[in-house]
């Protein structure tokens, strides 16, 4: 292999060339208010498919974008140049905006300077982790698919950011961020089988078991039945349950909540979902990818959103939350839901204690049908399998649901302990499988 | 134009790529301007100017693809990048079994740039923000609205594509895009109601054409009709369907399926494969004959009408669908050759300088029939008209499908009656289009263009425009999108 496996390339954006970059605006800006913030981005992915690489990418995108307002006036202007003649035209953009811009009757100055907290957040064998560490990851999972005689398709990643933000009051936070990703999709003719992960630390993607599961899925799905839509209880995967809770957390906007387009309208406090369910921000979780502060320069802390089933947070814009007086805006970006009592050991632990259900790996194409009730639909994918007497008797052809979670989830009937989750289209979080009695299946594809 | 130190750039990474024994390469340096007005509830929430400057290089060596690409524009920055991309597609070899063969194409000089009447860029901001507020203002005259949005989108893309074949392309690219939302509210549930302006490669002449505040009340008036009006009763409709619904609905159930590298499974692991297999071309019957679905990368004005795809492709017209029966695909240099085809059919784009290129969309659409929208009306007896854009999903062969609207009105005995809510329409691809039984003539021909089409890993932002006049399709499978409390 000719990649070399570190480099030198690219050298970040450090915390002191970004607070010299920052100074260089604040000392300039005309602005009663102006803050600074920057990506600077560096990833890689290895894209295979049909067993051979297809794609092999590496980009590195620096960005600092300046906002500047004058009495509520405010204007936001980017730029890719770090020089300096480019960062003063940035500015100058951002004055020129914020000076024609009207009053907005929402706006609030920069948060106050704060200490955050520090999180391991940039591992440093994912930082060296360059294209021969994704190669040689791509090749183990298409070596064991093609031992298999079975198709591979997929992508390995790793990226590092410099992520800052600086104000003129004072307000600064820098934080290195890496996290690497893996996915698998095996293909068994028309079966396939599916397992992600994405982690801080690239040694944690744990190639070989997650290729394994991804295999045994494909290759369990090659007898396939179908049966008719319909409402029938289920055993949901961890990704298939944070497809839907994602659904869900999208939804708890605290401007619509108060102004009454919310599905939550008026349940602040209420139970919303089985009292067995909490879910947490636990940004320091080694499993997650919690950050130290956001993109507005707030501090991520844990918080609890459903706590035992009870709706105790709304996701809040910094306007919504000074009107209401809430101090502490609580963030979501590393989300754990967990169930309360005794929790069976495994998937397969589910599956034998169950009597009837569809097994759902992962949900696809997930969207709102109806924003008053949370109505949503998808398609199953990538395993789907009929259990009858604790064990799977075969695979069923794919689903689309529609249904609410906020009904799925009232009752949950059995769980395991919160493990990691990924979804197709989705973040990470960590969450349980579950059997819920009934879900909404309202018809069935081709395959 | 371009920046001169661009060509200087460009043969600083070609002589490399050159050197390097690899076949193939090429350099894509671009800056995108864009413009961002986001107006919510009678406010400016932001406004927003970015631009995005960087260049990516693209190798192919012994038949294995390498990119590379940086936000950086430098004499240090440009050769540290190409050789990067050769060491990558030289990585990619090592594992390479089946070659990547580029098909034929010829060289060519040239330069693109969109015609436009009033730069979009150069409209005093003052004027666009006044017109955001007014539009908002009159939209919450309407009593029973709550929340209302607007907002303006414009970029300029100078790009410039030099390969190692001699390839040279300059590009000055418009695209410009307008909307407001209002938002009713009656008894707990609620409902908004839209007006787009298409995307179009065209200037802020695009906005004023508009006429935002004359369609404001309307847009208002029927949210709060929308939210009033009946649930559907789940059952069995004839549908007509207008040209911005039908947009979604070619995407989404032509569009993707007719991308070649999805069929020979490049996108299995995210965005899916296509129910639509290379032995299928020719002799599937995917719809009714009165289906006829072109690619038209050549129509001036829409998105994907750039002269030229960023493989350095002339853009091109030919058939998806003729009649019924399924005939082409979106192909690139690529992957044209594995189904035969000696020219690829020019649809492979990146969503900017940091991506690589790949099978896209092309501008596909619905040829328009013979009759009048109200003859298409007059021979409904129970049936719905949809208009505008809703819920959507289907599935990763891009078999069963799911749309909603964003108006909808019941039809009965012939005539449009009164508004429905919650219509959700369910379907198998080729079923549906196969119950295509009349598509209005080209008088009501229309253009919608998506700037947000995901595929991709990492993930690509597409941009294409579907053109239909209305049509109406049989006995189409209704269900009320709400779920059971």
């Amino acid at each position: 292999m000719s990649v070399s496996p570190a480099k030198s390339w690219p050298k970040m954006t450090s915390r002191e060339e970004f607070r010299f970059l920052a100074d260089l605006v604040l000392t300039r800006s005309s602005g009663d208010d102006t803050i600074v913030t920057l990506h600077d981005h560096h990833t890689g992915t290895t894209r295979f498919a049909n067993n051979q690489v297809i794609q092999n990418v590496d980009t590195r995108r620096g960005t600092l974008s300046v906002t500047v307002a004058y009495a509520g006036r405010r204007g936001t202007a980017s730029t890719t140049d770090f020089t300096a003649g480019s960062i003063q035209a940035t500015l100058e953009r951002a004055e020129r905006i914020a000076r024609v811009s009207p009053e907005d009757p929402e706006y609030l100055p920069p948060p106050e300077p704060r200490v955050f907290a520090v999180r391991p957040t940039a591992r440093p064998e994912t930082v060296v982790a360059g294209p021969a560490r994704r190669l040689e990851y791509a090749n183990e999972a298409i070596g064991q698919c093609r031992m298999e005689n079975l198709m591979a398709a997929g992508i390995v990643s790793s990226s590092v950011s410099s992520v800052g933000i600086a104000a003129g009051n004072g307000l600064f936070g820098y934080e290195s961020r890496a996290d690497a990703r893996f996915s698998l999709t095996v293909q068994a003719g028309d079966a396939t089988g599916w397992s992600a992960a994405a982690h801080r630390s690239i040694d944690h993607l744990k190639i070989q078991e997650r290729t394994l599961a991804a295999i045994n899925k494909a290759k369990r799905g090659r007898e396939i039945s179908e049966l008719p839509p319909g409402r029938y209880p289920v055993i949901l995967e961890p990704a298939a349950v944070a497809g839907l809770w994602s659904g869900l957390l999208w939804a708890l906007d605290a401007k619509s909540y108060e102004k009454g387009t919310s599905p939550f309208a008026n349940k602040l406090g209420q139970r919303i979902v089985d009292e067995r369910l909490t879910l947490q921000n636990v940004p320091g979780h080694a499993d997650l990818l919690g950050v130290g502060f956001t993109h507005e320069g707030l501090p991520s802390e844990s918080s609890v959103w459903f706590d035992h089933g009870v709706l105790k947070q709304l996701s809040y814009d910094r306007f919504t939350a000074n009107a209401h007086g809430v101090q502490a805006i609580p963030t979501l970006e590393a989300p754990a839901l967990s169930a309360d009592g005794a929790a069976c050991g495994s998937v397969q632990d589910l599956v034998k204690r169950t009597d009837h259900a569809i097994l759902v790996t992962n949900f696809w194409y997930i969207r709102s049908v109806n924003a008053s009730d949370l109505t949503l639909t998808g398609m199953t994918r990538d395993g789907t399998f009929l259990v009858e007497k604790g064990e799977i008797v075969s695979a069923v052809k794919n689903f689309r649901f529609h249904d609410s979670p906020l009904r799925a989830f009232r009752q949950i009937d059995a769980w395991t302990s919160p493990m990691e989750a990924m979804t197709s289209e989705t973040g990470k979080m960590l969450a349980p499988a579950m059997v819920l009695p009934e879900f909404n299946f309202s018809s069935v594809t081709r395959f | 134009m371009p920046h001169p130190a661009w060509d200087e750039f460009a043969e600083l990474v070609l002589k490399r790529v050159t050197a390097s024994g690899a076949e193939y390469g090429d350099i894509r340096i671009q800056q995108a301007t864009s413009q961002t007005i986001s107006g919510e509830d009678r406010r400016i929430a932001s406004i927003c100017d970015v631009e995005d400057t960087g260049f990516g290089v693209r190798v192919l060596y012994h038949g294995a693809w390498g990119f590379a690409a940086s936000s950086i524009l430098s004499l240090e920055e440009v050769p540290r990048v190409a050789d990067l991309a050769i060491e990558i597609a030289k990585g990619s070899a090592s594992l390479a079994i089946k070659k990547v063969r580029l098909a034929e194409e010829p060289v060519y000089r040239d330069r693109i740039v969109t015609p436009c009447r009033v730069d979009p860029f150069a409209v005093p901001l003052e004027k666009k923000t006044d017109l955001l507020l007014r539009t908002m203002e009159v939209l919450h005259r309407q009593q029973g609205i709550v929340r209302s949005s607007a907002s303006l989108w414009a970029r300029r893309d100078r790009k410039l594509f030099v390969s190692t074949e001699g390839t040279h392309l300059e590009f000055d690219l418009l695209a410009g895009q307008g909307d407001c939302t209002a938002t009713a509210l009656q008894d707990g549930r609620f409902a908004s109601r839209s007006f787009n302006t298409p995307h179009l490669r065209v200037g802020y002449e695009l906005i004023e054409e508009a006429d935002f505040l004359r369609k404001a009340p309307r847009v208002a008036a029927q949210a709060v009709e929308k939210v009033t009006a009946p649930a559907v009763d789940a059952g069995s409709f004839d549908l007509v369907l207008d040209p911005e619904h039908l947009s979604l609905t070619i995407h989404e159930s032509c569009g993707h399926p007719s991308e070649l590298d999805r069929a020979l499974g490049y996108e299995a692991n995210y965005a899916g494969t296509s129910f639509l297999t290379p032995e299928k071309r020719g002799t599937f019957r995917y719809g009714s004959p009165q289906v006829n679905l072109v690619a038209d990368n050549r129509e001036p004005e829409t998105l994907a009408a750039t002269g030229y795809d960023d493989d350095g492709v002339a853009c091109q017209t030919w058939d998806i669908v003729r009649e019924g029966i399924f005939v082409g695909y979106c192909t690139n240099r690529e992957v044209a050759q594995t189904i035969g085809e000696t020219r690829s059919r020019g649809s492979n784009r990146a969503d900017g300088w940091g991506s690589v290129p790949i099978v896209r969309i092309a501008n596909i659409g619905l040829e328009p029939g013979s009759a009048t929208v109200d003859q298409l009306i007059a021979d409904v007896k129970r049936g719905i008209y949809i208009e505008g854009h809703g819920s959507y999903s289907i599935d990763q062969r891009r078999y069963n499908f799911q749309f909603g609207g964003d108006a909808f009105w019941l039809i009965e005995n012939g005539k449009r009656a009164h508004m429905l809510r919650d219509v959700i329409y369910q379907g198998i691809t080729p079923e549906f289009w196969n119950s295509c039984d009349g598509v209005a003539d080209r008088t009501s021909r229309r253009r919608y263009g998506f700037i947000t089409c995901g595929k991709g890993q990492p993930g690509q932002s597409g941009w294409m425009t579907h053109a239909a006049s209305p049509a109406r399709f049989r006995n189409i499978q209704v269900i009320r999108g709400e779920g059971r409390s």
